[in-house]
């Protein structure tokens, strides 16, 4: 269901868990072992095996997402990712779903900023047929007329369905707010203006010119047999032809400076949805893991700071949390929460004096440990399944990072001092240079919140776009 | 989804999965539960698996929204929250706290049947959770502070959900239609004014009703032996004394002879359309022919309602259907979200008919399969973890009364024949048996005369 899913996407951000610091390797978490190897037309392969449930899941990373759309055409990269499924050289869309559904297996794409993710899952009995079906998606694409129309016109629904509800977009409007014209500041799903623009020649070109072995790399874990599934990879994904990609690369954006902040009103909302934040830092950033135990003590957990003072002691909020959506770039850093129209101003000046906090106390030895301890107990379940895994290893390939991420983690975990801790906050944590985006009944709050920065910016939420407001002045 | 309530949001991901789905697990020997049920009438359901160092506890408390009367609606959802506020020996905010700094997490839900509390955590604090977990069943404290910032806190969660989530607050209203007699007329997480009304004599009266240790089933999944879990129970679980369950709903819903229609109106850009069939409870045999006929219409984009409302005519975003485990005769509720100026009753139009399908011809052999298979992935995928495992059996043996069910799926969806699809469609689709829903834009309403 719809509100389901968006859900999922917002609390989906919890960032990855990235190591460096080299330290004694820790024998309780391993990850599993997985083999790598590279087929002839250039396609990486990643294979691990993992028994306990029938089911094999396949995930295959395209190293192009949104962040390449073409400016005035944000949701280009979702769109051809969102019609791989829709018509292939030997099936219709409707073959396509039927297919796959007879065999109760499940098919997604989708492209967030750094890459385009397309994964599958099906029981280990239908293989053969899960793997056909996964590489003429894939590899053989048609996107049809009619169907390219069809997705274009519904995602442009979508965008207003999701506008509907504050917390699905408060968001897109960050990201677009903070990050202006550079490409994380684009809404990778589109927009009510840009996904008008986007056209089927536009959608065959951006496939010709990224889906190719060379940019991808494609992970399967579950139950199976290494060497049989090489042989079958060989003829699926094996005979994808060899072409030349651009390299895309992405400029990092130093911090806003100063304080700005954007109101979007929702005449008819009974509670204000906030963002408090700034940009944060890049997925391989040598201080993730000191940045990840400060930031579970900060706004990562139920008893975080964040959440004491906005849930537990005050009662502003049903939840208040902060996190680093760390990419290849630097990305953002958000302090999340909501609270009704009347404690609007009281709400957001106590995160204020949380994050005051942070800066001026730093973390005692005693928040340290339970932090340390939360994420060594919490972090077995996130490497539990073969789709939770094939993800992992896939995604960490990408971004250069190795089986150190898991295997290292609890010794890095360790390693974080309250010294280390404090050089962190310094250096990671906003203060003063802050970015604001409410979504809130305007004529409730306006004259209150304006004293949290100079600049004050302002739209409808029926206004088409996030931000900037056309979003054909883009450069 | 939306009679589910969360004490938190962050951990949704993790109880998400449809408990409303129970297909096949055919190999039963891979899937050994040990029980005993303690002397104060708890019944205990253990399950190792030690494929991570970690367990997750399910308790599962009979008593939910459909124990509650009007004045107090949302009681048991909000003595949900209260149970993280205190006890005799961990006192207000200790519960988080130390089960944090041991690596533990937990969040806990109310439905109109039940109230789960769930832990995960990795088994070095295992002693200690069953610590918690006695403290609070054996003696909570009540603070009349943090029972004033618990109400702002689910009037906030309210805010969150419903009055500014359509899909939420078209829900509330058809529940409150769909039923006039039956408890289940009221929102799990409470009117308003309500929240804003409960005493402290009303926590302590619900505790004394709901929170017998007789009326709970506590699930074990993880690393960990059934010994040391039964040790632990007999140390902790097991004095704790019983007392008289929450008196049965003896109100049954009557049958309801006509369709009910209604509309909200509100400054929105999509409309919704909401569809609730009054249907059998849980454990009544219909469970596995309703849940067959649900994936021919609606699962994945070659299902029946996709192709007709989302794919071919392009009337409807999105149309989907859901039915909540249920202990008395409930809802199945099929929700369309229509595309922009297309008129909801367009997309109602198009589900009648779909249903009248069905109705008029048998489904295909090979829908019928697919339903199945569908269901068998669906059933794989909640039971490869051990937080979704504690809850299927959890849930099994509280809704269909023996978690052995469990065993029989596999054998009861095959069971299930194009007849018996078509018996189930034309015994509760029907008009009269129907409420409709409907999420109208203020502007569209006001532009009428």
């Amino acid at each position: 269901m719809t509100p389901k899913r968006r859900m999922l996407r917002l609390f989906a951000l919890f960032g990855f868990l990235l190591v460096l610091c080299p330290v004694a390797p820790a024998q309780s978490l391993r990850m599993p072992p997985h083999e790598k190897f590279v087929l002839k037309n250039g396609l990486t392969v990643l294979l691990m095996e993992k028994r306990g449930v029938p089911l094999i899941n396949v995930f295959a990373l395209v190293k192009t997402g949104a962040a390449a759309d073409p400016a005035g055409q944000e949701g280009l990269a979702s769109i051809t990712a969102g019609l791989l499924r829709k018509g292939t050289k030997s099936r219709s869309a409707q073959q396509f779903s039927a297919d796959f559904d007879y065999i109760g297996g499940s098919f997604g794409a989708d492209a967030g900023a750094d890459f385009t993710n397309i994964g599958a899952e099906f029981l280990t009995k239908d293989l053969a047929r899960g793997l056909e079906l996964f590489s003429d998606a894939v590899l053989h694409p048609t996107f049809p007329r009619n169907e390219t129309d069809k997705i274009l016109a519904q995602s442009l629904d979508g965008v207003k369905s999701a506008k509907d509800e504050p917390q699905a977009v408060l968001g897109l409007y960050y990201g677009g707010y903070l990050y202006g014209s550079h490409p994380y500041g684009r809404p990778s799903d589109g927009d009510e203006l840009s996904l008008r623009r986007i056209q089927r020649d536009g959608v065959v070109k951006f496939y010709e010119a990224n889906y190719a072995p060379g940019n991808t790399i494609l992970g399967i874990a579950g139950e199976f047999d290494a060497a049989e599934m090489r042989k079958k990879l060989e003829e699926t994904m094996g005979v994808w032809t060899a072409r030349a990609v651009a390299n895309t690369s992405i400029s990092a954006v130093p911090p806003a400076k100063g304080k700005r902040l954007l109101l979007v009103d929702k005449p008819d909302a009974t509670q204000t949805y906030f963002t408090i934040g700034n940009i944060g830092t890049a997925v391989n950033d040598p201080d993730r893991v000191a940045i990840r135990v400060v930031n579970t003590i900060f706004g990562g957990r139920f008893t975080s700071e964040l959440n004491e003072a906005l849930r537990v002691e005050s009662g502003y909020t049903y939840g208040a949390r902060s996190f680093f959506d760390s990419r290849k770039a630097p990305g953002p850093f958000e302090i999340v929460s909501f609270t009704k129209n009347e404690t609007t101003t009281p709400a957001i000046d106590l995160a204020l004096q949380v994050l005051e906090k942070l800066h001026k106390n730093g973390v005692t030895a005693e928040q340290l440990a339970s932090a340390k301890s939360y994420i060594k107990g919490q972090f077995p379940p996130t490497i539990e399944t073969s789709s939770q895994l094939v993800r992992r290893i896939v995604v960490d390939e990408y971004y250069g990072l190795g089986d150190d991420e898991v295997n290292q983690l609890e010794a890095r975990v360790d390693a974080v001092t309250p010294a280390i801790a404090k050089q962190v906050i310094d250096k990671h944590f906003p203060l003063d240079n802050l970015v604001f985006v409410l979504i809130g009944k305007a004529s409730a709050i306006e004259p209150a919140v304006k004293k949290y920065a100079d600049k004050i910016d302002q739209r409808r939420i029926s206004d088409p776009g996030f931000w900037p407001p056309l979003a054909g002045s883009q450069k | 989804m939306k009679a589910i309530w969360y004490r938190s949001s962050a951990l949704l991901l993790l109880c998400l999965l449809g408990i409303s789905a129970l297909p096949a697990w055919a190999q039963s020997q891979e899937f050994p539960v040990s029980t005993r049920t303690l002397k104060n009438g708890m019944k205990v359901l253990v399950q190792p698996d030690h494929s991570i160092p970690n367990v997750a506890l399910y308790i599962f408390y009979r008593i939910g929204s459909r124990n509650e009367h009007p004045g107090t609606t949302g009681l048991s959802h909000f003595f949900e929250h209260m149970m993280f506020n205190g006890a005799k020996k961990y006192g207000p905010g200790d519960l988080d706290k130390v089960m944090e700094a041991n690596g533990g997490s937990n969040n806990a839900y109310t439905t109109q049947n039940v109230t789960v509390y769930q832990d995960w955590f990795p088994r070095s604090a295992l002693s200690l959770i069953y610590d918690i977990e006695a403290d609070r069943i054996r003696d909570l404290t009540f603070d009349p502070k943090k029972i004033a910032s618990e109400r702002e806190v689910v009037a906030s969660e309210r805010r969150l959900s419903v009055d500014n989530n359509n899909f939420g607050l078209l829900d509330e209203q058809l529940w409150a239609s769909a039923f006039i007699a039956h408890t289940y007329q009221w929102p799990v997480v409470g009117w308003m004014s309500d929240i804003e009304h409960w005493t402290m004599d009303d926590l302590k009266h619900h505790f004394e009703m709901g929170y017998s240790p007789s009326n709970a089933t506590m699930v074990v999944v993880g690393d960990i032996s059934p010994d040391e879990i039964f040790q632990l129970c007999e140390k902790f679980i097991e004095p704790i004394p019983s007392h008289a369950p929450p008196p049965p709903v003896t109100t049954i819903e009557p049958e309801q002879l006509g369709e009910r229609r209604l509309v909200v109106h509100k400054p929105v850009e999509l409309p919704i359309v909401m569809i609730g069939y009054h249907i059998a409870q849980t454990n009544d045999p219909d469970f596995y022919a309703l849940n067959i006929l649900r994936s021919v219409l609606f699962q994945g984009e070659s299902s029946r309602m996709y192709q007709r409302l989302v794919d071919k005519d392009q009337l409807a975003l999105d149309v989907s259907s859901d039915v909540e485990p249920a202990f008395d005769p409930t809802l199945a509720i099929i929700t369309a979200q229509p595309r922009q100026s297309v008129d909801p009753q367009a997309c109602e139009k198009a589900i009648y008919e779909e249903l009248d399908k069905v109705k008029g011809a048998p489904i295909s052999d090979q829908e019928l399969e697919k339903a199945k298979n569908g269901r068998l992935v669906e059933f794989y995928r909640e039971m490869r973890t051990i937080s979704g495992r504690a809850n299927t059996v959890g849930t099994y043996e509280v809704f269909m009364g023996d978690y052995n069910k469990l065993f029989d799926a596999a054998k009861n969806y095959s069971a299930v024949t194009k007849e018996d699809v078509q018996r189930v469609v034309k015994k509760y689709f029907g008009a009269n048996n129907r409420t409709v829903a409907t999420l109208l834009p203020e502007s569209e309403e006001k532009a009428k005369p």
